[in-house]
């Protein structure tokens, strides 16, 4: 049982130690994590490091020091082992000249697919592109390609995948989609990674997250446990009341409470304990005969806990 | 196989595109139109001459490396700049597998553009003299060129954005300046190489009259083939190797 939450039980990815740079910058400073099944959100600002990092996964950048092992091999040296990953880069990566029938079945010939045809358009159907596969990728929309790039990974049916940016394009429609698909890929038992930057995305997608900031691992497993173990900053939390200053004025008095704050008629209070604080303040409201109508925290949303890590650094 | 087929067939397409096809395919008639409009009614021994002259002067130092130039050059470039490269790196195929399908597409599409530049001027003078031995000499003279091209353009490509301009510097400042005032370079000049394949496999008349355009090192089809063997292995290899120790994105 493992109690560093940058690392799962069973990996099938494994960081161990790794760093990466480029002359003088670095990019990816002292990483180690894993991934294992379901999806994990790789989450950090553009030039956190997400790209190179999912770079290195793949075995397209060698790290400049540390290990990576996929399935328990570096892919490098070992390129079987991508027969069981595919990979949705953020770039353009298509050939215009084909169409996405021809792209989707040149990934599947490429990686030893038994029957290309029939895989190709079980893939073109997953993303629902089906209507638009014989069309060549040069009148594509961005949206279109990255669906296409999507079916390309899935060809192969792969026990890992390895997504950078992969709604970059979408309309909401297809993210909807997309994002039900990874879901799915993730509940399957595959290991799903993608890497964002857009915090709702991550939040709907994925199971776990991995956050990078300047290259450094910031924060690693669920959004709530990320959260918790904030202990340098307090949480905050909107309660909504019809005597909000005299609950305030009481709150003051709790220990667990390290202020408050009125605004708009809205009671802000910062604890660190908020299990504690759930349970006090319908009793402290109670005893002055205020009503509470909202009980809510304010920052445990990942955008709340990113918002933190980025600013920490 | 599969793969390699796959990957070589993509190549192709990839850098003959239609309208490369038609303006490059345009490109390669020029020998024959320039000798059809200039050794009309020509004695045999004059429209030899004139013959080796577009072969010697505008076929093998011009037409075949600037068409193995752009070619080569885009059958790897392309995929890098375009990103495309991870999709093919990213598979389960040996990264030889990769450089070498790349290579022998570039060879195609090269060799068939040259190829077809050869065989439209032997046909034209062949059609002038009577005289059909040219066609395949000049062919395969234009094909070993090209694989030599190939041999060097297409790593030229993967690492520089600059390729062609590097190419061209490369034919027209050593190949056709260094080299053709020091001949003890000549098996480093991949169109020399073809010029021996042709001077090889032609009738005997052809080698005194091309002696002084630096072959004097080259023995001919077997020394051009030897070298041009030497030349596609070894680009191979440095493919595979650079595709195995580079960062690729």
């Amino acid at each position: 049982m493992t109690t560093n939450p940058a690392l799962v039980e069973s990996p099938t990815v494994e960081v161990d130690d790794v760093s990466k740079w480029f002359g003088q910058k670095v990019a990816v400073s002292n990483v180690t994590c894993s991934f294992g099944p379901g999806v994990t959100g790789l989450l950090g600002p553009n030039g956190a490091g997400k790209t190179t990092t999912l770079r290195m996964l793949t075995g397209l950048i060698r790290p400049s020091q540390g290990a990576i092992r996929v399935l328990g091999v570096w892919p490098r040296t070992s390129p079987s082992v991508y027969a069981s990953v595919g990979l949705v880069p953020e770039e353009a990566a298509v050939y215009p000249a084909m169409t996405a029938r021809e792209y989707v079945r040149y990934a599947a010939t490429l990686s030893g697919v038994d029957d290309a045809a029939e895989a190709t358009d079980r893939a073109i159907d997953t993303v629902a592109l089906d209507d638009a596969a014989d069309r060549k990728l040069a009148g594509y929309s961005k949206g279109m390609r990255q669906r296409a790039k999507v079916a390309a990974a899935l060809v192969t049916d792969p026990q890992m995948l390895f997504l950078d940016e992969p709604l970059n394009g979408t309309d909401p429609v297809q993210r909807l989609h997309l994002i039900n698909l990874f879901r799915r890929l993730g509940g399957e038992g595959r290991t799903i990674i993608v890497s964002s930057h857009i915090l709702d995305e991550v939040d709907r997608m994925s199971d776990r997250v991995i956050a990078i900031v300047d290259g450094r691992l910031a924060a690693a497993g669920d959004v709530a446990a990320i959260r918790g173990a904030m202990s340098d900053i307090p949480y905050r939390v909107r309660v909504e009341t019809d005597r909000e200053r005299i609950l305030a004025a009481r709150l003051l008095e709790e220990s667990l409470v390290h202020g408050v704050s009125v605004d708009d008629g809205v009671l802000h209070v910062e604890t660190d304990d908020l299990a504690a604080l759930g349970r006090r303040v319908p009793a402290v409201a109670r005893d002055v005969g205020a009503r509470i109508t909202s009980f809510r925290p304010e920052d445990a949303s990942l955008e709340s806990v990113f918002r933190y890590l980025v600013r920490r650094r | 196989m599969k793969p390699a087929l796959a990957i070589t067939t993509a190549t192709v397409r990839q850098i003959l595109g239609l309208r490369r096809a038609i303006i490059f395919g345009l490109a390669a008639l020029a020998p024959a139109l320039v000798f059809l409009l200039t050794s009309q009614a020509l004695a045999d021994e004059a429209a030899l001459n004139r013959f080796l002259g577009m072969a010697v002067r505008l076929y093998f130092p011009l037409l075949v490396p600037i068409v193995a130039l752009i070619m080569s050059a885009s059958a790897l470039g392309d995929e890098r700049r375009d990103g495309t490269l991870s999709f093919l790196v990213l598979r389960p195929i040996p990264r030889s597998v990769i450089s070498a399908s790349k290579y022998v597409g570039a060879v195609l599409v090269a060799g068939v553009l040259n190829g077809f530049g050869a065989a439209a001027l032997g046909i034209v003078y062949g059609i002038d003299t009577g005289s059909w031995g040219m066609v395949l000499p000049l062919v395969v003279g234009g094909l070993v060129a090209s694989i030599v091209y190939a041999a060097l353009f297409v790593p030229l490509g993967f690492f520089t954005d600059r390729a062609v301009l590097v190419g061209l510097a490369f034919v027209l400042i050593f190949e056709n300046g260094v080299v053709s005032a020091l001949s003890g370079l000549s098996s480093l000049s991949p169109w020399r190489l073809g010029l021996s394949a042709f001077s090889g496999l032609a009738n005997g008349d052809v080698a005194p009259l091309l002696a002084d355009d630096g072959l004097a090192n080259l023995s001919g089809l077997g020394a051009a083939l030897s070298w041009s063997i030497v030349f596609a292995v070894a680009s191979v290899m440095a493919i595979t190797l650079v595709l195995r120790r580079r960062d690729l994105a």
